[in-house]
């Protein structure tokens, strides 16, 4: 009887690593450019969640049911080895995440405070400097861009 | 429309910063995050090493110092696309 039991393959780990791998990938997409920047990181989190579902399943089947799938050494080294782009990929979006609030920030329609601050070389510069013209010949720029950012490292 | 970039570090890592990446707009230093903080756009310990930093925040503003677009990420890998700026920019007469 026990012979006619036919061993199948476990193809879950496998699954779960080329998932773990994905979730990781997909951050790829930032550097390309490509549109809808803002579901990259849902997507990796969601393929990252149902790698883990799968290396669960992989582990399952060859520790509970070993008579059906057998495999475990295998197993036990993809699910390690695919557990560290997903953990990579839940942690990252977790930490990229967490941002305070821009509520109180100057909205659409409300004015801006003024400022002056030292450029590159030093030398101070406002906000009423960035909206005139830089020369006597050019015009006033339309409009300033502030772009704050989270530093240089 | 001229872009200016805002940020805690000191105008040398500024300065190399420029030179590195071939920027030629201005960067400004506010290592005290006072502007950032009367901005309310600071991030407390949001540095690798915990100092105060600045949360990513742009702000399209004109002439008469009022905003007409601006961009909060809610991740810091998702930054502001330049169309959608660019489509803002062309509002503005």
């Amino acid at each position: 009887m026990r012979d006619s039991i036919k061993v199948r393959r476990n193809a879950a780990p496998w699954w779960g690593l080329l998932l773990a791998l994905s979730a990781m990938g997909c951050n790829a997409g930032f550097f390309l450019g490509v549109p809808f920047q803002g579901a990259i990181p849902w997507l990796s989190l969601l393929l990252a969640a149902v790698a883990l579902i799968f290396l669960v399943l992989g582990v399952w089947r060859a520790y509970a049911v070993p008579q059906v799938y057998g495999g475990k050494a295998l197993t036990a080294v993809l699910t390690v080895i695919a557990l560290m782009p997903a953990g990579l990929s839940l942690v990252g979006f977790a930490t990229t995440r967490k941002l305070p609030s821009a509520s109180a920030a100057p909205q659409v329609g409300q004015t801006v405070p003024d400022f002056t601050l030292p450029d590159t070389s030093g030398k101070p510069v406002s906000l009423d400097q960035l909206l005139t013209p830089t020369s006597p010949a050019s015009r006033a720029p339309r409009a300033v861009l502030l772009i704050f950012y989270r530093g240089y490292w | 429309m001229r872009p200016v970039a805002i940020s805690v570090d000191s105008p040398e890592i500024s300065r190399n910063l420029a030179i590195k990446s071939g920027f030629t707009f201005p960067i400004l230093s506010d290592p005290g995050a006072v502007v950032i903080r009367r901005y309310h756009i600071l991030h407390p310990a949001g540095a690798p090493d915990e100092h105060d930093i600045a949360r990513p925040a742009e702000f399209l503003v004109d002439s008469s110092k009022t905003v007409r677009w601006a961009n909060f990420t809610e991740d810091i890998r998702v930054r502001a696309r330049a169309d959608d700026l660019l489509h803002a920019a062309r509002q503005l007469r």
